[in-house]
């Protein structure tokens, strides 16, 4: 089981929540699997582009990246001020 | 009886509960924290409140509660089908719909587009006839974006509404959305420099429909304020009649007249500011053909926006972008509340 590890306001709208196991292949598969894949992904399946997603410490923009039982996911929202 | 005012803000919701005479209220809030509320409503046939909930990372959705905002729950599926080569961008303006249809409302969105939920805001279908307009290539983006941002219907035939997008112009359909035909006839786009008077894409800042008579319409444009009152088929402008400006955003109707309207002026577009170094509420008791000056504060040089005013039988409410809300009842204006975070909608509901 692949863990995703989610940002405060995902948590939030995840029941409060910030880690989950899923069976995953991809990252895709992963996002795939959250309760927020919604918030994560567009209606189209494409990650939104001001959400940043880490495999392992490497960012990655490619739902068709290869994860493991192993892989922690995480998921990072651009920052800005104000 | 009291109000409760929701105020949607740039970081979160906030209920401003006013007594029977509009002059003390009790704040609530930031409900839905990290999410940027560009309106919020109740809905009078069961009490559910709703709000257009948007983030500039994860976009724009649709949050539910039924206990008055102690939880919520996000709707489903809110998107654009993959072959329209459009994404939702972000949710504007809901509108509960008409008696006579439990369980539906209309939410308005960017880019140009309207949905229809038939369960209660559980899940939305995309209007396409909206989404598939033969004059879309004619509709151009305001500062806010492509918004559809006003519904508003017609209080005695369920089938008819109209819609308003900027900058696209006003819309009316007279079957339930199946069609939409312009209603922008006599309303100027002073923005253009040859055609001021097309069939599309005049810039609408607010319409609204006045509930005690059919067929009579309010807006405030970018170029002027108008009546209608053959639901949109011909406008009169209004704003030469004693107006400062002919700029401004919100409009607020008097439910138990259709001749009373209120408007906040700003400067123009290249100062959107509200006139004279003050926030002055303009009211009009004779369909526009006056308009009289009700300072609700002064030195101010203040801004507000499209959604951000509101009314009900007893006063009419304006928020700022500087995070003030104002009470207008009975020639007196109350200070609501003052140092939210930039105001972006009010909306009146009873209080519970």
């Amino acid at each position: 089981m692949a863990t995703v590890l989610l940002p405060g306001l995902l948590a939030t709208e995840a029941g409060g929540r910030k880690e989950f196991d899923v069976d995953a292949a991809t990252v895709g598969d992963a996002l795939r699997a959250l309760p927020v894949r919604d918030l994560v992904l567009d209606e189209h399946g494409e990650v939104r582009s001001l959400v940043n997603v880490y495999v392992d410490g490497e960012r990655t923009g490619e739902l068709e990246a290869a994860v493991t039982a192993a892989s922690t996911i995480r998921i990072v929202a651009a920052i800005a001020g104000g | 009886m009291g109000v409760m005012l929701l105020v949607g803000t740039r970081k979160g919701l906030f209920l401003l509960g006013g007594d029977d005479e509009r002059r003390s209220f009790e704040i609530e809030g930031p409900l839905l924290p990290g999410w940027s509320i560009n309106h919020a409503i109740v809905d009078p046939r069961d009490g559910s409140m709703y709000a257009c909930a948007n983030s500039w990372v994860y976009g724009g959705t649709v949050q539910r509660s039924t206990d008055m905002g102690k939880t919520w729950e996000r709707s489903d599926g809110l998107g654009l089908p993959e072959e329209s080569e459009l994404k939702l961008a972000s949710t504007w303006h809901l509108e509960p719909g008409h008696a006579t249809e439990p369980g539906t409302l209309w939410l308005g969105c960017e880019p140009g587009v309207l949905f229809r939920s038939d369960d209660s805001g559980a899940s939305w279908q995309v209007n396409e006839a909206v989404l598939g307009h033969e004059t879309r290539d004619r509709w151009s983006p305001g500062a806010g974006g492509l918004i559809t941002h006003s519904i508003t219907l017609d209080p005695e035939d369920a089938q008819r509404l109209w819609i308003g997008i900027s900058a696209a112009g006003v819309f009316r359909t007279e079957d339930g959305g199946t069609s939409w035909t312009p209603a922008n006839s006599g309303t100027e786009a002073c923005f253009f420099p040859d055609d001021r008077f097309p069939e599309v894409g005049q810039c609408v800042h607010k319409v609204l429909a006045h509930a005690g008579r059919p067929g009579r319409l309010w807006q405030q444009n970018h170029c002027g304020v108008y009546r209608s009152d053959d639901g949109g088929g011909s406008w009169e402008r209004l704003d030469g009649n004693g107006l400062p400006s002919e700029f401004g955003f919100g409009i607020a109707l008097d439910p138990g007249d259709p001749d009373t309207a209120f408007v906040i002026p700003e400067e123009g577009a290249e100062n959107r500011v509200t006139c004279d170094g003050r926030i002055g509420i303009y009211r009009t008791t004779d369909a526009g053909a006056s308009w009289e000056l009700i300072v609700a504060e002064e030195p101010a040089w203040a801004a507000v926006l499209r959604e951000a005013m509101s009314q009900d039988a007893e006063a009419v409410y304006a928020g700022t972008q500087s995070g003030h809300v104002y009470a207008l009842r009975h020639d007196e204006v109350v200070e609501a509340a003052r140092h939210l975070p930039p105001i972006l909608s009010v909306e009146a509901a009873t209080a519970v």
